[in-house]
């Protein structure tokens, strides 16, 4: 799975970054990013394959980022991670052009498993 | 004790759904960094890490309570938009299925085991949900207060018409089987549940032959 490049953003630091060593040991590369100004910034910049974005963070969350990666034609997955009371907005995403959402915490396996899947339809 | 009005329990419960939301994120991130010690373990040499299958029986352990942990507060987040809507669509077997979750604790304590035998599948009313789970909750802590330990307490929710029962029924052993009905006006846990009915222009009875409380509640209010 060398070729995949994750980006992942949630503002619990510990998290995505655990998340994403957890990734490197599966062969997945993949990078971290702790709030929805700078993931735009690493997006623009250098387009991973595949996106996973907290719903919920302070200043531009999840759903305003993908709307953004949409306005800008970057047409990369996105899988949502939702909380509690956010599963709504989970389904809007989806409605807005996100390949899924999955619920905090999230199952590694399930998550590789959409990243997979998603990939495989590019 | 002050009954609290509505904007105060509306304040409690969004507290509790903020807290819950970070406990659920500490939850996630305990379970990540187990998670990598498992996979950093599993591509360890058992030579070169003595102990290892204990280590990886040691976070099994904490992954199995991180699963916990995330089922009580996800069920516990639930509990707290309960006071969102004093009049909306409760499906009724699974708000009872919902308290029994809540309340097990309260049940295990007496060795008492709590279970719904739902009348009727999945049945829908209008209602105010908190105030539903709050009455059934006073009248499993009246049985409870009046029980030995051990037994069941049955949850029998039902249709009756256009109105929803649901009895609240003692399937054990009593302290004093010929005073639990008949002091029961003086109980402060069925005092609640008489003003709650009055709320939800509901009744409440005492069916001293099966040793149960009934719960009836209009399906519509």
């Amino acid at each position: 799975m060398d070729e995949y490049r994750v980006l992942i953003v949630d503002d619990e630091e510990e998290l995505v970054t655990t998340i994403a060593e957890r990734l490197q040991i599966r062969g997945i590369q993949a990078q971290t990013a702790t709030d929805g100004e700078t993931a735009l910034k690493m997006i623009e910049a250098n387009p991973p394959q595949f996106v996973v974005l907290d719903i919920m963070m302070p200043g531009m969350g999840g759903i305003e980022v993908l709307q953004r990666m949409i306005a800008q034609n970057l047409k990369i997955p996105v899988i949502l991670l939702t909380g509690y009371g956010s599963t709504e907005q989970g389904m809007e995403g989806m409605k807005l052009g996100a390949f899924d959402y999955l619920m905090k915490p999230c199952d590694l396996n399930n998550l590789i498993g959409k990243i997979q899947e998603a990939v495989k339809n590019l | 004790m002050r009954e609290m009005n509505e904007k105060e329990i509306a304040f409690i419960g969004k507290i509790t759904a903020g807290v819950t939301h970070e406990v659920n994120n500490v939850l996630a991130s305990i379970r990540e960094i187990s998670g990598l010690m498992t996979d950093i373990l599993s591509i360890t040499d058992e030579t070169s890490f003595p102990r290892k299958e204990k280590f990886q029986t040691s976070l099994q352990k904490i992954q199995n309570q991180v699963q916990r942990g995330v089922k009580l507060t996800s069920q516990l987040n639930k509990f707290s938009h309960l006071s969102d809507n004093n009049k909306t669509d409760v499906d009724v077997n699974e708000i009872i299925e919902h308290l029994i979750f809540l309340t097990e604790r309260f049940t295990r304590i007496k060795n008492i085991a709590l279970q719904i035998q739902p009348i009727d599948k999945s049945f829908t009313i209008i209602t105010n949900p908190l105030l539903l789970q709050m009455a059934v909750f006073n009248c499993i802590a009246y049985l409870l207060n009046n029980m030995v330990n051990g037994g069941e307490i049955s949850i029998c929710p039902g249709k009756k018409g256009s109105e929803c029962s649901v009895s609240i029924i003692c399937k054990g052993e009593l302290l004093d089987k010929t005073s639990i009905f008949k002091d029961s006006s003086s109980s402060e846990e069925l005092l609640s549940v008489q003003s709650i009915m009055e709320s939800l222009d509901g009744v409440y009875e005492l069916d001293e032959s099966n040793t149960a409380i009934i719960i009836i509640v209009p399906g519509n209010k």
